[in-house]
């Protein structure tokens, strides 16, 4: 049960389908990683999962741990425990991270409880030293003016407040050079644990030197073609995706038998 | 309406539009019958409406004692040497598609280059000419959108008096590559020309054409009163160019209209340098998803000029753009005033609007007026509208003073250096460098 | 959206919609004539000069057009012979809450507005309909001279002050509305700072309507002499009536050289109030006038505060931040008259449009010729939050002559769909995420705001972006 399980999942954005039938189950305590060409649908899974209005499944099923999410509003998703650290994180002018962090904190409690602000700042600046991020970043607005990597890094201390069960990470390695790389990757090990579930989303390899994944999955054309431990990422590297290429085409040739046999 | 009723209106002509008028309607019996009735009603609504007062919000700031049409007479016919003397000043462009010469609303030379145009199935033709000929295709577009920002009664004027111009219709698929040109002189003491563009630019053609506006005697008195639309079907692409240099003692007033269709693209340019008082009214109708239109203007004004310039984009589909960019430098006593209005209708999302004025007062008399506006009906869109007033840069002055440039020549090489701004939208490099030429010209001669 | 959000809007939104049977001593009846005008100036017992000067701006009323060529029509649907001009049980405040009438005590307490001037307010005065039934000054700051009464009494007791600067600042003719002010005003602040004092903490006024079909016209005038130092604040609210209601006050400020003036205003009028406001200041030399001013409520408003810069090295100010929801205009704007070398001026202006709502902003910055070192900026920008939302931007510009920096700008955008999901990926409803945009949108303006007021703007902008989701 405790895992989030995703059952042939069809999705379409502006009529077009870019899920064509994808399976994968992450469960709490492992790290999987999601690898594949572009335009193979990668980030348009994370989209579905959190539930942006953009995107309508039109078959399969998301469950979290056991219930199934899909038709819940993105906030009520996000409570239940998904966290999306996105590839182009959003900016917000005139609202500061610190406050924007308490008010989702805030959002999680039960009607007429508060937030204890002093114990809230104690574990903020505790997370942020973590993440080598300076006080005066609390007061900044939200994402305004950040660089690529400062923006990865409030996507990664955002993760740490708010505890989700499972995280799903989009590209968190793009737009990131080498020192900003591995702190965010540092930072994403140090929450790794039993309770939560991590599923990266990448099209390199190189974020997986830093963040060991546990199973790795490749996925083209809307669903996983392939499944393995982490030196499925290490022969991608070497081979590129040209040899999973091969498996595409009988893939669709399988499909297309299915069909007729029907 | 009866010859009687025609006659009638003739000889209020006569006596209304100005006591110095005299004579027939134009060319009258050489145009079409519903032209000349067309003619008829224009007169009769040019005299029943207003007066502009400063009161209506679009003559807010003008200098209304300029705008009177009274003392101006209907235009003159040329004499031969006069003709000449005009053709031989007609320069323009290096190379062109084509060439059209006006003085005083009469053709004096049609140069077509041979048979090219003709060819493709393009029509340039002068307007009277078309008028008759194309008499379809002609009421069809012809002045089909009003006069929206103050103007009515001078398109009217305009509509009474019109007898000559540039007709230019681009069919499907055709692409003039070198742009098409034509002069508008304006002879003679207290006279007047009522010049006419209208360009019908067919589903994916492309045409450049250029006008250029100019008095033969920089100390005559004159009034202009013209109109230009553009018409642009889908995918087309126009460049529009107007530059005009009429004498300090001209009352000039140009009412544009400009339809972009589906993915078409608009690029118009006015450079204004003379007239005493010049009223623009120019209007971009976005009408097609993807329709873009660019509004520039650059104008020179010194002395006791007052250039005046009223602007509208109408968004009135998705997925439209428009930008203008209008710059004025000022000195004397010069004023201008740019009142313009992005305007995003109710549904019309997508819409990316920018309009900026940037005005450069070079002297203490000088006044520049800005108001620009915007009128939102739709939530989904990027609009911005930015306006400014300010002088010469004394940090910049002085940098190239210290290179060894006099006073006189570093200001100059500032407002040019301002100014160019806009040329540079200008897609064409040959246009570019032409209006450069103008605008350099000008500092020169003082 | 969850239903205990709706409710707790209701409730919330009726902190002002209440009202309590009126009994009035003083009544000048319905419609306006010279008569009305007669009956106010008897009434408190005026002398001659102001009633002339009423009855010639009711001449200057009568004369002056609507401004319907330039404004909104619904102005059309205020019907003056409707109006109730004048409604009172005295014209003399007390200087305690103990004395004042307990129906009309229990509004004020509903409002809050004795727990506040406990608090942290110098004074308070507490106009109830037509005239103030409360005006008190806390005892430190009258012993410094700093004279805090309302304008029947202003008049009254201090005509030396009163008349030298009185229709100074806005003459009778200015606008339609102004005409009418001057000819019935009654009520509002008057208030004098001797040279070099500092008032430290604010002085308020609160304006009430509680009677239907009423006009309230308080006239304000405010002199903050040499070097001196002032923060005014005025709220408002109304009770929401079937028909509707004017408010047309005239407000002159005039800060002496070095002087400065803050003046704050949280508008909330009801729904159905016509909000018709003239206010100006002058500057003097090294002077500088704030305008603070925040429309949330009425059905019209149309106000836009201006400064003449008169002295050397002025400064004026406005900030102003407009909501409007369904069934509201919010016209607002600013006006900065530079008339002197060196002289700064400054225009933030940000307005939200929710539902059917339209925001206008109408500037007019005036450098005239001659001048030297003059510097204008002005920022608007509008929020966009529904597909029927509306917003208008009329700025107009005049710079005369070199040596003068001007700079306008303004922007139009929406809360982005993409910015919500962020947010409701973080946990947050919808309304929640749209609430956090548009107090973010306008932080940096509320920061501006006394703390009370800043902390009471960002519930109010909360209950109407609750409603506007979906």
């Amino acid at each position: 049960m405790s895992s989030l399980v995703i059952r042939d999942l069809h999705a379409t954005v502006d009529g077009q389908e870019i899920l064509r039938g994808l399976t994968l189950e992450v469960e709490k305590g492992k790290v999987h990683a999601i690898m594949g060409p572009n335009g193979s649908g990668k980030s348009t899974l994370s989209k579905v999962i959190g539930g942006h209005p953009d995107y309508t499944v039109t078959s399969g099923e998301v469950l979290l741990d056991g219930e199934n999410i899909l038709g819940m509003e993105p906030d009520e998703r996000a409570r239940k425990g998904v966290f999306l650290a996105f590839q182009y994180p959003m900016e917000i002018p005139g609202v500061s991270n610190a406050n924007f962090l308490r008010a989702a904190l805030q959002a999680r409690l039960p009607e007429g409880e508060q937030l204890e602000a002093t114990e809230y700042y104690a574990r903020l600046y505790q997370k942020m030293d973590m993440l080598e991020m300076p006080r005066a970043f609390t007061a900044r607005s939200v994402n305004e003016g950040f660089s690529g990597g400062e923006k990865k890094r409030n996507e990664i201390l955002q993760m740490a407040m708010l505890e989700p069960s499972y995280a799903i990470l989009d590209e968190t390695d793009s737009g990131l050079d080498i020192d900003a790389l591995r702190i965010v990757s540092a930072g994403v090990n140090t929450l790794r644990g039993p309770s939560l579930g991590i599923l990266l989303i990448t099209h390199y390899q190189r974020l997986l030197n830093y963040i060991q994944p546990d199973i790795v999955h490749v996925m083209v054309q809307g669903r996983i073609v392939r499944t393995g431990g982490p030196e499925l990422a290490l022969q991608l590297e070497e081979e590129g995706y040209d040899f999973i290429r091969e498996e595409i085409e009988q893939d669709k040739n399988a499909a297309a038998l299915s069909t007729a046999s029907v | 309406m009866s010859t009687a009723v025609l006659d009638q209106v003739r000889t209020i002509l006569a006596g209304a539009f100005g006591s110095r008028l005299t004579g027939a309607l134009p060319d009258d019996s050489s145009r079409p019958r519903w032209y000349r009735e067309m003619q008829a009603a224009a007169w009769e609504a040019f005299e029943a409406l207003p007066v502009p007062s400063r009161r209506d919000e679009t003559w807010r700031f003008s200098s209304l004692k300029h705008v009177s049409t009274d003392p101006y007479s209907a235009p003159q016919e040329l004499d031969q040497s006069a003709r000449n003397r005009l053709l031989l000043r007609s320069a323009g462009l290096a190379a062109t598609a084509g060439r059209m010469v006006f003085a005083n609303d009469q053709l004096l030379a049609q140069d077509t280059h041979g048979d090219s145009l003709r060819q493709k199935g393009v029509i340039w033709k002068p307007l009277g000419q078309a008028a008759s000929e194309h008499d379809e295709l002609f009421r069809k577009y012809f002045m089909r959108e009003e006069a929206r920002l103050g103007g009515r009664k001078f398109a009217a004027l305009h509509k009474a008096w019109v007898s000559n111009g540039t007709f230019l219709y681009i069919p499907r698929g055709v692409e003039i590559d070198l742009p098409v040109e034509a002069f508008h002189w304006l002879e003679g003491d207290n006279g007047s020309c009522f010049p006419h563009t209208l360009v019908i630019a067919e589903e994916m053609s492309k045409v450049t054409l250029l006008d250029h506006f100019e008095s033969s005697d920089q100390h005559a008195a004159g009034m202009a009163c013209g109109v230009n639309d553009l018409w642009l079907g889908a995918g087309a692409k126009v460049t529009y160019v107007c530059t005009q240099n009429w004498s300090r003692k001209t009352l000039a007033v140009q009412i544009n209209n400009t339809v972009v269709g589906r993915d078409a693209a608009a690029v118009a340019l006015n450079l204004n340098q003379g007239g005493a008082y010049v009223r623009g009214e120019s209007v971009s109708y976005l009408r097609g998803p993807g329709g873009r239109s660019d509004m520039l203007s650059l104008s020179i004004a010194d002395g006791q000029q007052e250039v005046d310039q009223r602007t509208l984009q109408i968004h009135e589909v998705p997925n439209t753009s428009s930008d203008l960019l209008y710059k004025n430098a000022l000195d004397g006593h010069a004023r201008t005033i740019f009142a313009g209005l992005i305007r995003v209708d109710h549904g019309a999302h997508k819409t990316d609007a920018y309009q900026k004025v940037r005005n450069l007062l070079l002297s203490d008399d000088c006044e520049a007026n800005s108001a620009p506006g915007l009128e939102i009906e739709a939530d989904d869109v990027r609009c911005t509208h930015g306006a400014t007033s300010g002088q010469v840069d004394a940090e910049e002055l002085f940098y190239l003073q210290s290179r060894g440039i006099p006073t006189k020549i570093a200001l100059q090489l500032i407002v040019l250096g301002f100014l160019d701004e806009v040329l540079q939208r200008l897609p064409d490099p040959n246009l570019q460098s032409h209006l450069r030429s103008l605008v350099e010209g000008r500092f020169s001669r003082e | 959206m969850p239903t205990e959000t709706v409710s707790q809007l209701e409730i919330d939104r009726s902190v002002g919609d209440f009202s309590y049977p009126e009994q009035h001593q003083y009544d000048a009846g319905v419609g306006l004539s010279h008569d009305t005008v007669d009956y106010i100036a008897n009434v408190k017992g005026e002398e001659d000069w102001i009633r002339e000067f009423r009855h010639k701006a009711l001449d200057t009323f009568y004369a002056k057009a609507m401004p319907t060529s330039w404004a909104s029509e619904d102005l059309k649907a205020i019907d003056f012979d409707k109006i109730r001009y004048y409604l009172a049980n005295g014209q003399r405040p007390t200087r305690s809450w103990e004395d004042v009438p307990d129906d009309v005590k229990r509004t004020f307490e509903r409002l809050g507005i004795p727990e506040q001037e406990r608090k942290f307010l110098a004074g308070v005065e507490a106009q109830f309909d037509s005239e103030a039934v409360y005006s008190n000054i806390k005892k430190a700051v009258g012993d410094q001279g700093v004279i805090f009464v309302g304008s029947t009494e202003g008049l009254r007791e201090h005509p030396e002050i009163f008349r030298k600067w009185f229709g100074k600042v806005i003459p009778t003719g200015d606008n339609k509305f102004s005409a009418l002010n001057s000819a019935v005003f009654s009520g509002g602040s008057f208030i004098y700072v001797p040279p070099g004092v500092k008032v430290k903490h604010p002085l308020q006024a609160y304006f009430r309507i509680n009677a239907e079909n009423f006009g309230q016209f308080e006239r304000t005038l405010i002199i903050a002499d040499e070097g001196s130092e002032l923060m005014y604040m005025e709220g408002c609210t109304a009770p929401k009536f079937e028909t509707a209601t004017l408010h047309s006050a005239v407000v002159e400020l005039v800060a002496m050289k070095g002087a400065k003036i803050q003046y704050v205003t949280v508008q909330n009028w009801s729904a159905n109030v016509f909000n018709l406001v003239t206010k100006r200041g002058i500057a003097h030399e090294e002077a500088e006038i704030k305008w603070i001013d925040c429309n949330i409520g009425s059905r019209l408003t149309m106000k836009y505060p201006g400064v003449v810069l008169k002295g050397r090295k002025a400064r004026g100010e406005v900030i102003s931040i407009a909501l409007s929801n369904n069934g509201q205009h919010q016209d607002t704007g600013a006006k900065m008259i530079h008339a002197a070398d060196e002289t700064t001026s400054n225009i933030i202006s940000k307005s939200i449009s929710i539902g059917k709502g339209r925001s206008t902003y109408r500037g007019l910055v005036h450098v005239p010729k001659h001048l030297k070192g003059c510097k204008n900026n002005t920022e608007c920008d509008a929020l966009l939050i529904n597909h029927e939302s509306r917003t208008d931007t009329y700025p107009a510009i005049t710079v005369r002559g070199t040596g003068n920096v001007v700079q306008h700008e303004a922007s139009v955008s929406q809360v982005s769909a993409e910015q919500i999901f962020y947010m409701q990926q973080r946990g947050l409803s919808e309304g929640q995420a749209m609430s956090l945009s548009v107090n973010g949108f306008v932080n940096d303006l509320v920061r501006q705001f006394p703390m009370e007021y800043s902390v009471e703007l960002k519930r109010l902008i909360d209950l109407e972006m609750e409603d506007s989701v979906g």
